[in-house]
């Protein structure tokens, strides 16, 4: 794939989005020191939360596993650092909701479990998944969907996408990652595509990281079966289904996973993860935080321990500089509201950002003047005012009907609205309300995807 | 920190700088339209803006600081896009009131911004046209051509640059593409709607055999295809759905313009399909990423687009053969549907000098019944008016078409009352004013001017059509024929061949240089033209117009084999003599009965001739014998005898005769 020529999704998307990446993209990540206390959820990934598997009074070293579920779709943590067990019990996450965590004082001694490291070119996939599955590796972008399964598709697929668009604002840490550590990514791709039997390697990166594209083509160099896409810097470039459709020119059908296409997409951390896991034997427990904003003294890339509240990243950053207008548990235009600052950091937090009155920007609700912005913008086509008018109403039917499940909540609609609506926040209200009417009804699936 | 829900950033357009983006790009209009129409359009554009403006901060309760009244800027907009379309002569009324109306119940009584169905700028004007049509059409003293839609066929460059009548904002193409240019560049308007507004109206003119370029040029189409159409409210927000609004709006202005009289069609149509823009919203649902159209869907909607665009082109062209082309006739601020007036769809138009008639001919191509539309000045300026005639050539009815006559006296000409009388008339029964035919009480001038006036049309109809050379034959040869004109005898040559004068030449004669020089000139050419010594005199030079006439006429007499003693209207003597002065030098005074009163006037001779003649005292209507008393002393002076009468003052043109006998003791007929 020439990486002179940009490639980009045809429908919808805004180039106007601002990136804001100036104050940390030239910043080499940083370790932040172990906190005194660490607070890991048993629940940091998309399926059923872990259950214990220590007590308190345990003792625990770094990268011990402290809770697995024998669920299907479940990720195994573990501890981030080393020291005795203090609470198991309920304690608020970042967004105020509380979760069963495994509270540990630091000992401050760093100890480690034994690591053991392998070669994925020796390994089946079956034990590079099962190695994957063991360090607890989930997606890292911020979905949370556990690696291993991911690695285990349905269908045959013959591409393995990286993620590295990284189009949120203010966010870097990808970035850093692959000027940092890009031999790392590739061989956490390689071992993706052995585990897959993928036969290519595309790395998805947009035009405004061109260190970053440098390494990476260098680190790919002696690779056939590995490319960089550059992309058009547009956002959401690193939305799943836009991004395939870019780089690969397929569209995921509406309900079904990129596996139906013949792809699988991971997050360049995820990738360093794989990598770290398979090749090193070292379990996901800590991970590059992106510090940013106008309100944060000192923004910068940090690498935290899992568990680490976020006061203590951002007490490292520098503090804040008075009451931010926000500050948001990831990027501003997907990321959640930070509510507790002493929730932790956990492996799906990939920034802290702090937003000053005039950065950021707020719901009005006036009137829907019907521009068309949305309609216009709307990467997955749909008409985001009237879905939004519907979700709002409740009338959940018309909005099934406008296809609001096949929202990606971008953020797009209400960023480019005149009006300032509420349309993001209306339609996860419809899908919601989709989603229970249909748990309601006993419905039998017929699954499209075959 | 409030608990907020994301996306916490935003673009920073809104809806006020979407609204002020949209009157920077109306600027280049508004200043052509002023630079076009003057202060009159400036004036209109600033009260429709104010009006807007004001009644949606009044009837919203807005804060009463200057931000607060300008709001989010959507009323200034609507405000100004309504003044852009309306001609810049209209009364002040027109633009407060449109603006109220636009703004109270065509927007906020729907619920305010965003929720109005139709363009409120469109909408008022809908109402102003169909409600105060005097007010709202343009006024041109053509009577055809009011608007380029009905003139040229090309494009001219006054078209482009804005020298044209219209509305104020109409008229610029170059103003409305910098304005549309700006608001491109913003975002806020795509190629959709523009193009196919502009793009469908373009095809059709086309297919039709019209001037395409004209057409999209022409009566406000790339206006509202640039400003109108794309308001974004009132139209679609899913692109297939912007395409078939903006060709609906193309095909249907086309439509209104060649099927209907309204001189221009977007108004209407865009309403139309602001009507249809919900519709047109649900059915054109884009397909969302990942759901791809089946084979089946994509066949079925490219059947139906097709068998839907073939329809409509079966049905235009079917209309179109189906009913006999009707001449829209639009003049004077009123459409008249001449074949339902005559009875007949199959109307010659013949044009007689300055007037149109509208003629049915029977096998023989002689004129049946017919409608001519002539004019007469009446108190405050042209009275026009229609006359139908039967076949047997009476009156059938008088209409009043167009006045400026005063609201409450002159006006009552347009009653019922009056214009019944002439029902029945023709060109032979007595017109006198106050016996034969009433005037409206109070409209003394008003009514004359209608009466002498439909008998002059009479007279004119007559002339035109029943004059006709082909009754006399001429014999072969060259003629002389004398008169006396009003500077003394003239002598006129005539050469008739094959049947037909083929020469006239005045060969002699003493009339006033420059003055009757066209006369001189003109009629001759007249003459020969009509083969007939009947033709319009030269205006200026009436005396030695007619002077040439009867010269030869009087040539013609030994000539013609046919009947040659119709009698001339408006000639009262074939042969014009001064009066024979028999009192001595002095000032003698005369008296006579004029229209309003007595009439003295005061007459001085002097070397055997009149010199002077002066008003002492009369009664007379001022404005009309004002004019009276300066054509016509003069021209007594120059004439030593009796002259024309000035039109519209007949009265009082017999009483300064009158007087003028009296005082010098002439007989009548001297």
């Amino acid at each position: 794939m020439n990486s002179l020529i940009q490639r980009t999704f045809p429908r919808g998307g805004n180039t106007s989005v601002p990136h804001r990446k100036d104050a940390t993209e030239g910043k080499a990540i940083r370790n932040l020191p172990a906190p005194s206390i660490v607070v890991i959820p048993m629940v940091q990934h998309i399926g059923a939360p872990c259950e214990a598997a220590v007590s308190v009074g345990d003792r625990v070293k770094i990268g011990q596993p402290l809770g697995e579920s024998k669920a299907f779709v479940c990720a195994p943590v573990h501890a981030s650092v080393s020291g005795e067990v203090i609470a198991v019990e309920p304690r608020p996450l970042m967004s105020g909701a509380k979760a069963v965590s495994i509270v540990i004082r630091n000992d401050g001694k760093d100890e480690m479990v034994d690591f053991e490291p392998g070669d994925f070119r020796k390994m089946s996939p079956d034990a590079i998944r099962q190695k994957v599955k063991d360090a607890g590796i989930v997606g890292m972008g911020g979905a949370g969907f556990p690696a291993h399964i991911k690695l285990n598709p349905p269908k045959p697929v013959d591409t393995i996408l990286i993620n590295a668009a990284e189009c949120e604002p203010y966010l870097t840490c990808d970035h850093r990652l692959m000027v940092e550590r890009a031999p790392d990514m590739v061989e956490g791709l390689l071992a993706m595509m052995k585990a897959t039997g993928a036969s290519r390697g595309i790395i998805g990166i947009e035009a405004n990281k061109p260190d970053a594209i440098a390494q990476v083509e260098d680190a790919i160099k002696d690779h056939q079966q590995l490319s960089v896409a550059v992309l058009t810097v547009k956002y959401p470039q690193g939305a799943e289904k836009q991004l395939i459709k870019a780089i690969v020119d397929k569209e995921v059908p509406s309900g079904c996973l990129p596996a139906d296409v013949g792809c699988v997409v991971n997050n360049v951390h995820t990738a360093i993860a794989v990598y770290e896991a398979v090749t090193l034997g070292k379990p996901c427990y800590e991970r590059v935080v992106t510090v940013s904003g106008g309100a944060t003294v000192d923004p910068r890339n940090v690498l935290v321990r899992i568990g680490t509240p976020v006061q203590n990243v951002l007490d490292y950053c520098g503090g804040l500089l008075g009451e931010p207008a926000v500050l948001i548990g990831g990027g501003p235009m997907t990321g959640p509201p930070i509510l507790d600052l002493y929730g932790p950091v956990v492996k799906t937090l990939s920034g802290i950002s702090a937003l000053t009155r005039e950065e950021a920007g707020f719901d009005e609700n006036r009137p829907c003047i019907r521009c068309a912005r949305c309609v216009n913008a709307c990467p997955m086509g749909l008409t985001p005012n009237f879905l939004g008018e519907y979700s709002n109403h409740e009338m959940y039917d018309k909005a099934k009907k406008l296809r609001a499940l096949d929202c990606i909540e971008c953020g797009l609609c209400s960023y480019v609205c005149p009006s300032k609506r509420a349309l993001v926040t209306w339609i996860k209200k419809g899908k919601a309300g989709i989603a229970a009417r249909r748990a309601m009804e006993s419905e039998r699936g017929v699954s499209v995807c075959k | 920190m409030q608990v907020k829900t994301g996306p916490f950033l935003r673009d920073n357009v809104t809806i006020k700088r979407v609204m002020i983006d949209v009157l920077i790009a109306l600027i280049p209009t508004m200043i052509a339209g002023v630079l076009l129409y003057g202060r009159h359009a400036l004036v209109v554009l600033f009260l429709s803006t104010l009006s807007a403006v004001l009644t949606e901060a009044i009837l919203t309760r807005a804060p009463f600081t200057i931000k607060g009244i300008f709001g989010d800027g959507s009323a200034a907009v609507t405000g100004a896009l309504l003044g852009l379309i309306l001609p810049h002569t209209t009364p002040f009324w027109v633009p407060i009131f449109g603006a109220f109306f636009a703004i109270a119940l065509v927007k906020l009584a729907f619920g305010g911004l965003g929720y109005n169905i139709f363009n409120p700028a469109l909408a008022a004007r809908a109402l102003l046209l169909l409600a105060y049509t005097s007010v709202m059409i343009y006024r041109t003293d053509a009577v055809t051509g009011a608007t380029p839609l009905w003139s040229s066929n090309t494009v001219s460059w006054p078209l482009i640059l804005g020298n044209v009548d219209g509305v104020i904002g109409e008229t610029s193409v170059v103003a409305i593409l910098l304005g549309a240019a700006y608001l491109f560049y913003k975002g806020h308007i795509n190629w959709r709607i523009p193009v196919s507004c502009l793009g469908s109206a373009f095809v059709l003119a086309m297919i039709w055999g019209l001037d395409p370029w004209h057409t999209i040029a022409a009566g406000g189409l790339m206006f509202a295809a640039f400003f109108m159409a794309t308001d974004m409210v009132t139209s679609p927000v899913t692109p297939v759905g912007e395409l078939i609004f903006g060709a609906g709006c193309g095909l249907l202005t086309f439509m209104i313009r060649q099927y209907t009289p309204f001189p221009e069609g977007v108004t209407f149509a865009v309403l139309i399909m602001n009507a249809l823009t919900p519709a047109i919203d649900s059915l054109t649902i884009p397909a969302v990423f990942g759901v791809g159209a089946s084979y089946k869907t994509r066949v079925q909607g490219f059947v139906v687009t097709t068998v839907a665009v073939l329809a409509v082109f079966g049905v235009l062209v079917a209309i179109e053969y189906q009913e006999p082309e009707v001449q829209p006739v639009i003049t004077h601020r009123h459409y008249l549907p001449i074949h339902d007036l005559l009875g007949d769809p199959d109307f010659d138009i013949v044009d007689v000098g300055e007037t149109r008639y509208y003629v049915v001919r029977d096998e023989e191509n002689n004129p049946l019944q017919a409608a001519l539309i002539a004019e007469r000045n009446g108190f405050n300026g042209p009275v026009y008016f229609l006359v139908i005639l039967q076949p047997d050539h009476t009156i059938k009815s008088v209409q009043v078409l167009e006045h400026r006559e005063s609201p409450g006296f002159g006006e009552l000409i347009t009653r019922a009352s009056f214009l019944e009388q002439f029902v029945g008339l023709d060109k032979d029964s007595p017109f006198t004013v106050g016996s034969d035919v009433q005037t409206v009480s109070g409209a003394t001038i008003s009514s004359t001017a209608v009466i002498t006036g439909v008998a002059r049309a009479l007279d004119d109809f007559d002339a035109a059509f029943f004059k006709v050379d082909e009754l006399v034959q001429y014999t072969d040869g060259t003629y002389v024929g004398q008169t006396n004109s009003f500077g003394g005898p003239m002598e006129v040559e005539v050469v008739v061949a094959g049947g037909k004068i083929t020469s006239v030449e005045v060969v002699k004669h003493s009339d006033t240089p420059g003055f009757s020089d066209g006369a001189i000139t003109g009629v001759p050419d007249r003459i020969v033209a009509a083969n007939s010594p009947k033709v319009d005199a030269v205006s200026g030079a009436t005396l030695s117009s007619e002077a040439i006439m009867r010269a030869v006429e009087n040539a013609l007499e030994s000539a013609s084999s046919g009947s040659n003693d119709e009698v001339f209207e408006g000639v009262t003597a074939p042969a014009r003599s001064s009066w024979k002065i028999t009192v001595g030098d002095g000032t003698y005074q005369g008296q006579a009965r004029g229209f309003g009163g007595d009439l003295i006037l005061d007459v001085t001779v002097s070397g055997g001739k009149i010199t002077d003649i002066v008003v002492v005292k009369d009664s007379e209507t001022p404005f009309i014998a004002g004019a009276a008393f300066k054509e016509l002393l003069p021209a007594l002076i120059e004439a030593q005898g009796p002259v024309d009468a000035v039109s519209g003052a007949t009265v009082t043109s017999g009483a300064i005769h009158d007087a003028v006998r009296d005082a010098l003791d002439i007989k009548e007929g001297q």
